[in-house]
């Protein structure tokens, strides 16, 4: 608040001391914050140039093998075609679905709305198992079907392929971008549409001069967005793709940086790379979306904007989008749910004799791994949830009510995390608490502050956007009637803000708990988490178990969504 | 109907009703304090009293509100309510809200959505650390004198607009402040029910006075609720006065033209009598008042003429003044009447049927016994 920012400076002023002191309590822990996201980028850099460890002398034999090794090159090519095929796919898929279910007559739309936002909550691994399950050339459901159909081994589809990986990947991106893009289409102010109808636009041409062009930033922020985690994403590429020996950039900085011979530096510039497109989609993304502002429509209640009508194509179309968004989620939890019942797993193996339940006795009682690092995984996720809850709220008080004078800087800070990939982040935490003699290195600390980095900027903006809802008012009319700062924030903010702050923590929960990229490079084998055991699984190559194990993750993270989801908002719009 | 001081502070409780003084606040924001929101303020606010900071928005009235109140801190100044002071530049001393004992009704009301009416109004009660069972009773009591007996158990939503007001009033009042801020709290209403919200709030005060500190931008508003009437224009008080005195006899052209006068027209002084000053104008010798008294025969000056004490006839006898109908409008009680007076376009309000044609020729004059106001600038 103002008051304490007067009071520094001039005369010591007893009563605004006393003010001043949680003003520079919060200034602190913002300011920690602040390093806390940014030293990993810097890191990654300096250590791309470092011969060894930081503070060696300096180098730039790393970057050059970046394009002098042949394996770098590739891996560079192939990131691209990636990036750009699983992007164009998720936008398609995103804003086609988001476009469908908000604007127009298709049947079902709340439902089709609903389905395009549920695989959120499948880890990214259950898409990859399950879609192995249904597309392996060998052993894959739809490759079967298409055999039997056809009397003679056929190949319909193969996952272990760049488009396979593309596939994947697009299904596993487009529900951000329905996200960014629904809410944008759904709250259209009517009376602009309205008034483009009575100028004599057609529907077409509505869609094409008014309601697309307003969408223009929403759809520019989804499309970085993708970027981003389509170049950073490290699952698909180091599960199938390294099947495949489609080298891509993550994969490669893990392979470079746990696998002998090990080459660190390399690692680093790989992730410099990562670092550097991310940071700069990052920079363009906040620029739309704060341009964005002027074409924030406020009162739209989605009542009375223009229902496309789709006529004939009404029900292929809903039949088209349907099996898409079930593409995503239904279909790969279905597949690795029976996967999980089989004895194992081969073409001719798809038989009733085949079934058991000795996956099941063996991964969750027999295999030692399982319990200790489910017990590290729910620590950290319980534990990393509330404090990025936590120190959201304060960072999210100090940005908006405070406006203290670091506030604007700090806050532009807090979104670095968002432009580093997992694993890239990994590498700049390791870089430095590597140094740090008797520090949280190999413990289960590390972990817990690269689960709190990675996460701070989307509860950040959870808890932001719940905090704005807040009229000043009704703080201020609080404090009149006698309550103080923190009293008002304990009897007015927090019980206002509850259900964003639910919302947030399960939706935190959930990422860390399913996170690999970020602790791929961080973990030891005595803090081993569920999700890097999967890992340790799809190397072994047992899939039956793989499935039960991912089925347990998958189970983890759900049931406090379905226990508390019904207390939670989970738009942060 | 129930005398809240007596019920709510209980008998033993002498009301806390105070008077609040501020001197010489200032606030400037932008760089450089490029923007000055409040210039050297200085204003009485009597106990027991109504004042009424009118003026358009920007004028600085919700920054003295806000000041008072401890939720914006002036740059310089001294504010005092009762025998303390709440704040003062000069040594530093700042209280925050929560010490300084108020009352506020937010012109959103500011109801807290999550919390019940009753505990919405109990709420000041509660963070004093009131034993529940006397809270319970205080309530009650507010309840009945807000008119919302009950309907404690009801959330916010649940109440219409007016409901609000009274649910916001009733929280602004229970804890017994010192005094009670408002800030616009009627003009989220719409017309009929700001009519009657302003007849009740009235009707409160006459029962038991309470030192009121009222922002508006509404003129009737101020009219109807204020005992004295402080008319601000950029940080600075334009006038102080009874609603009678401002509405009368504005001091400035600014004060005229806010309370509603159309008619500011040139004139020169023609004679000074010790009930006024004779002005020359377009429409004859006029008698006026005003709050400056330095005038010289022959020196220029500016009558307002309320619409009201202006009028007209066909019949044009002597030398009075003659002027040519633009156009009459018809707006229920009454009919608004501009007419071109020698190149001035004077309004006048006619509460008769008498109409002329758009370009007739009429005689314009004062009505009988009317006095006019000499603006001082």
């Amino acid at each position: 608040m103002s008051m304490a920012r007067r009071a520094r400076g001039g005369v010591l002023r007893p009563a605004r001391a006393l003010l001043d002191w949680d003003y520079a309590i919060f200034t602190m822990i913002a300011a920690v914050a602040a390093i806390m996201v940014s030293y990993p980028a810097v890191l990654v850099l300096l250590r791309s140039i470092s011969t060894e460890d930081i503070g060696s002398p300096l180098t730039f034999e790393w970057l050059r093998a970046l394009v002098d090794s042949s394996r770098s090159r590739e891996a560079l090519v192939n990131t691209a075609i990636y990036t750009a095929g699983s992007s164009a796919l998720a936008m398609a898929l995103g804003v086609g679905l988001a476009f469908l279910s908000t604007r127009t007559d298709v049947p079902g739309g709340r439902l089709l709305g609903l389905l395009a936002i549920l695989p959120i909550l499948v880890p990214p691994f259950i898409l990859v198992v399950g879609w192995v399950a249904l597309a392996d050339p060998n052993a894959g459901l739809i490759n079967i079907a298409a055999s039997w159909l056809m009397g003679e081994r056929t190949v319909l589809v193969d996952i272990n392929t760049m488009s396979g990986l593309i596939w994947m990947t697009g299904l596993f991106l487009a529900p951000y971008v329905y996200l960014l893009v629904a809410a944008g289409f759904r709250n259209c102010d009517p009376s602009m549409e309205e008034a483009a109808r009575v100028s004599g636009a057609s529907r077409l041409r509505l869609l094409r001069t008014v309601i697309l062009p307003l969408q223009r930033p929403a759809l520019l922020a989804a499309l970085l967005l993708v970027v981003v985690m389509s170049a950073g994403d490290f699952i698909i590429p180091s599960t199938v793709g390294l099947k495949a020996r489609i080298y891509m950039l993550p994969s490669l900085i893990w392979q470079n940086s746990s696998t002998f011979p090990a080459r660190p530096g390399l690692a680093a510039a790989q992730s410099m790379l990562l670092v550097v497109i991310g940071l700069i989609c990052i920079f363009f993304q906040r620029r739309a979306l704060q341009r964005g502002g002027r074409y924030t429509l406020l009162g739209g209640k989605g009542v009375g904007i223009t229902a496309f009508p789709l006529g004939r194509m009404r029900y292929p179309l809903a039949t088209l989008a349907l099996l898409f968004a079930l593409c995503s989620s239904l279909l790969p939890v279905l597949s690795v749910s029976m996967m999980a019942f089989m004895r194992f797993w081969a073409p001719y193996a798809m038989t009733l004799e085949n079934l058991t339940l000795r996956n099941f006795r063996y991964v969750l009682f027999e295999y030692p791994k399982v319990w200790p690092s489910a017990q590290n995984s729910l620590l950290l996720a319980v534990l990393g949830a509330t404090l990025c809850v936590l120190l959201a709220v304060i960072l999210a008080w100090y940005f908006i009510r405070m406006r203290g004078r670091f506030a604007g800087l700090i806050e532009y800070a807090m979104v670095i995390p968002l432009g580093i990939p997992g694993i890239a982040l990994g590498v700049g935490i390791l870089s430095l608490w590597i140094l740090v003699p008797g520090g949280i290195y190999g413990t289960l600390w590390i972990l817990l502050l690269a689960y709190v980095t990675a996460h701070i900027p989307v509860a950040i903006q959870f808890v932001g956007s719940a905090l704005h809802r807040i009229h000043n008012d009704l703080e201020d009319a609080s404090r009149i009637c006698g309550r103080s700062l923190l009293g008002t924030l304990r009897r007015i903010n927090l019980p206002l803000m509850r259900p964003a702050l639910i919302g947030c923590w399960l939706l935190t929960y959930v990422v860390i708990l399913r996170e690999i990229s970020l602790v791929i490079l961080l973990y030891n084998p005595s803090t081993i988490v569920l999700s890097v055991g999967l890992m340790d699984i799809w190397g072994s190559g047992f899939y039956p178990e793989l499935a039960v194990y991912s089925l347990l993750l998958l189970v983890l993270g759900l049931v406090p969504v379905l226990l508390f989801g019904r207390f939670a908002r989970f738009t942060a719009d | 109907m129930v005398d809240w001081q007596r019920t709510v502070a209980g008998d033993t409780d002498a009301s806390e009703t105070s008077s609040v003084s501020v001197t010489g606040l200032s606030k400037a924001y932008g760089p450089d304090g490029a923007l000055r929101a409040l210039d050297d303020f200085t204003l009485e606010f009597p106990a027991g009293q109504c004042t009424v900071l009118l003026g358009p928005s920007g004028c600085g009235k919700t920054t003295v509100l806000r000041s008072i109140a401890g939720l914006i801190t002036p740059d310089s100044g001294r504010i005092t309510i009762g025998a303390t002071t709440a704040f003062d530049a000069a040594s530093g001393k700042y209280d925050p809200p929560e010490k300084r004992r108020l009352g506020m009704v937010f012109q959103s009301y500011a109801l807290w959505p999550h919390l019940s009416v009753a505990e919405n109004i109990g709420y000041p009660l509660a963070a004093t650390g009131m034993p529940k069972a006397i809270i319970r009773s205080k309530v009650e009591a507010m309840l009945d004198w807000v008119g919302l007996s009950g309907m404690g158990g009801r959330f916010v939503h649940e109440l219409s607009g007016g409901q609000q007001q009274r649910v916001s009033l009733g929280r602004a009042v229970v804890g017994n402040p010192r005094a009670i801020l408002f800030d616009e709290p009627l003009s989220n209403l719409d017309a009929r029910l700001r009519e009657r919200m302003r007849i009740e709030l009235l009707g409160l005060r006459q029962r038991t006075p309470f030192t009121s500190i009222y922002v508006t931008h509404d003129q009737l508003e101020a009219m109807t609720l204020g005992d004295k009437i402080v008319v601000m224009r950029a940080g600075k008080i334009e006038q102080v006065g009874t609603p009678e005195d401002v509405y009368k006899r504005p001091r400035t052209r600014f004060a005229a033209d806010f309370m509603g006068i159309p008619n500011l027209i040139e004139g020169s002084i023609r004679a000074i009598q010790p009930d006024g000053f004779i002005v020359d104008t377009v429409l004859g010798t006029l008698l006026t008042r005003g709050w400056r008294d330095d005038w010289n025969i022959g020196e220029r000056c500016t009558v307002a003429l309320r619409p009201t004490l202006i009028t007209f006839s066909a019949d044009r006898q002597g030398e009075a003044p003659s002027g040519r109908v633009i156009r009459s409008v018809f707006q229920g009680t009454s009919t608004i009447h501009m007419i071109d007076v020698a190149g001035t376009a004077i309004t006048l309000e006619s509460f008769s049927d008498e109409r002329h044609a758009d370009g007739a020729t009429v005689a314009v004059g004062p009505i009988n016994g009317a006095v006019f106001a000499l603006l001082a600038d």
